[in-house]
């Protein structure tokens, strides 16, 4: 199947979203939703580390993993490297760019245990993809991720007022809107005809 | 919080660096073991895969040989070529449709296979998914290229309700592919003698 | 004597009060993935139990050796191992399963049960408690996934692990929304409410 990289942009991003459909990362999704300015700092924390993440695991996993004959490490290896690049990231952040770090440093140690950056360098390497088509498919993930969390959270503001009757407030609500967006992002199914 | 010291040795710089490089060797090399346990079932199991895939869809076939990635040639217990199986992916209403399709020396279809969702078809479920159904897969045996083409487009398959796309997709990709490949079914492109060797050809094409 | 019955509530708190699932709301992406039939989420719940209850017996096993400024690290190279390995043992003994389970094996490193459990109860007690901690924990989340994967099944296919049980006519025409993702969304919620409302109820 050969995709090209607006193709593979579209599929991530809309058709076959990270958080609706490929159920990745929905943790943070339903942890961090509840207000749009967390939503926000957490999308761009995982925007920026999926796609380094992407870069590191994909390089390492087609120099060294494949070519020594050792991808049964794989696992090991890719959950490793992305635990060490957050906590380089964070680290790094905190010295020289303050102003990125109070605004997303908080959400970074909460991203080695997020599905979808893992999952993400997983599908790279299981789609076959090339190091462009991995940029742009963590890329069009990331910001999959990142509309999917925004849109949810300001509904989720909108969901505190709303008179909801006493088992279904909270969580269940939630899930129940959950459903209603994965439901209107069907509306992009064969949108250019696209599809991973 | 686990904070409080400990024996205190275990938390010295060099047993740290030791018990790491001690747990990063147990486990690869317990590892190396499942992978290389694991590896010749791992591959056994995809060339059965797709050997039953392939006898599907061109049942007179013995024996297969693959010629190039997506096509593959069947071969009677003597060796002789009795058709051609090759692989399209006819783009339906949410992706790609992988589809298997057989072809006897008079190039009409002898099966068609679609592949399972769990092998990459992302049509939607239940609906596109009835493409799997036998009854629609039934009707393409015995046609030809120019009669495989929906009712409502002047051949003879049935749509299925409510997934017109999918099987226009379907009806499509078999009659291109038939076109396509054609030719190689009349090339004299003639089997290796070795062929009648029926595992050992086909498994090296599998990888 | 007397640590029998505390012995027994760790195994038997995650099935219920402390199920990781339904309760604690840990686990949701294969929980929501991989549920499309009952044998989906048998065979995931499975999976997920056995690197937990493997891991947990290590980490209790090893806890006094391991650096604690370097647990973390530590735990996540065992649990990885064992999540290799039910990889592995799938792709090559259970090949349709892992087809559909696919990237969520390898996930499961990350499922936040698994190394909370490593972290918050192995790293702190012996071999049994670990392991009796383990099999509560691992019998919830299968029940839990498994009745998500029955509930999913029976709506949209009318069967029950392929078994038909409902008459033929809603096999026909069943409801299809459930076994896409949006329906998966719902039934959560309606699982998780109707768990609100139980376990309110109790405590009134």
């Amino acid at each position: 199947m050969k995709l090209n990289p607006a193709q593979i942009f579209i599929g991530a991003f809309l058709i076959n979203n990270v958080l609706l459909f490929r159920f990745l990362g929905l943790c943070p999704f339903f942890g961090v939703s509840t207000a749009v300015s967390t939503a926000v700092g957490m999308s761009a924390a995982v925007m920026f580390v999926m796609l380094l993440a992407s870069w590191v695991t994909w390089i390492l996993f087609n120099t060294v993993l494949a070519p020594l004959g050792i991808v049964f490490l794989r696992t090991a290896v890719f959950i490793l490297v992305i635990a060490s690049l957050v906590q380089f990231v964070e680290m790094f952040l905190k010295k020289y760019v303050r102003a990125l770090y109070s605004s997303m440093g908080i959400y970074l140690p909460l991203i080695t245990t997020n599905c979808a950056i893992l999952g993400v360098t997983f599908l790279n390497i299981d789609y076959r993809f090339n190091l462009l088509q991995s940029t742009v498919f963590a890329v069009g993930s990331g910001l999959g991720f990142g509309l999917v969390i925004v849109l949810f959270a300001a509904i989720r503001e909108r969901l505190e007022y709303a008179p909801i009757s006493g088992s279904f407030k909270g969580y269940p609500i939630s899930f129940v809107a959950a459903s209603l967006v994965s439901l209107a992002f069907y509306g992009f199914a064969g949108l250019f005809g696209v599809s991973l | 919080m686990v904070t409080e010291t400990k024996t205190g040795w275990t938390d010295s710089r060099v047993w740290m660096v030791a018990s790491l490089v001690i747990v990063c060797l147990v486990s690869a090399l317990g590892l190396s073991q499942v992978y290389l346990v694991t590896k010749p079932q791992i591959e056994k199991q995809k060339a059965d895969a797709v050997n039953q895939a392939l006898g599907q869809v061109l049942p007179n076939a013995a024996s297969f040989e693959e010629k190039e990635d997506g096509l593959w040639y069947g071969l009677d217990s003597a060796g002789n070529r009795v058709g051609i199986v090759f692989r399209c992916d006819p783009r339906g209403y949410a992706g790609p449709v992988e589809t298997m399709v057989g072809v006897d020396l008079e190039a009409r279809v002898t099966g068609i296979r679609i592949a399972s969702p769990a092998e990459g078809m992302k049509e939607t479920p239940g609906l596109g998914l009835k493409a799997r159904d036998d009854w629609f897969r039934d009707q393409f045996k015995g046609l030809t290229a120019d009669q495989v083409r929906l009712k409502k487009d002047g051949g003879t398959l049935d749509a299925i309700s409510a997934a017109t796309i999918t099987s226009r997709a379907v009806a499509a990709g078999v009659a291109d592919g038939i076109r396509k490949y054609a030719p190689r079914l009349k090339t004299d492109d003639a089997p290796e003698p070795d062929a009648k060797e029926d595992t050992a050809p086909e498994r090296e094409g599998m990888r | 004597m007397r640590k029998k019955p505390p012995r027994l509530k760790y195994f038997t708190s995650g099935i219920v009060l402390e199920n990781p699932l339904l309760i604690l709301m840990i686990g949701l992406c294969p929980a929501l993935a991989t549920t499309a039939s009952a044998r989906d989420g048998f065979g995931m719940g499975i999976a997920a139990s056995f690197v937990l209850i493997c891991s947990n017996i290590v980490v209790s096993l090893v806890r006094r050796w391991v650096p604690s400024s370097i647990r973390i690290p530590i735990f996540i190279i065992i649990i990885s191992s064992f999540v290799t390995i039910a990889d592995y043992a799938l792709q090559a003994y259970q090949p349709g399963l892992y087809q559909v389970l696919g990237i969520f094996i390898p996930l499961i490193v990350v499922n936040c049960m698994i190394l909370g459990r490593a972290e918050g109860f192995a790293y702190t007690h012996g071999v049994i408690d670990s392991i009796l901690d383990a099999l509560g924990k691992s019998i919830g989340f299968t029940l839990a996934l498994g009745l998500m994967g029955i509930i999913r099944e029976l709506f949209a296919a009318g069967t029950v692990f392929g078994f038909p049980v409902t008459p033929a006519g809603f096999r026909e025409q069943p409801v299809l929304f459930m076994i896409f993702p949006p329906g998966a969304f719902l039934l959560i919620g309606v699982l998780k409410s109707i768990i609100n409302k139980l376990t309110v109820k109790k405590e009134t």
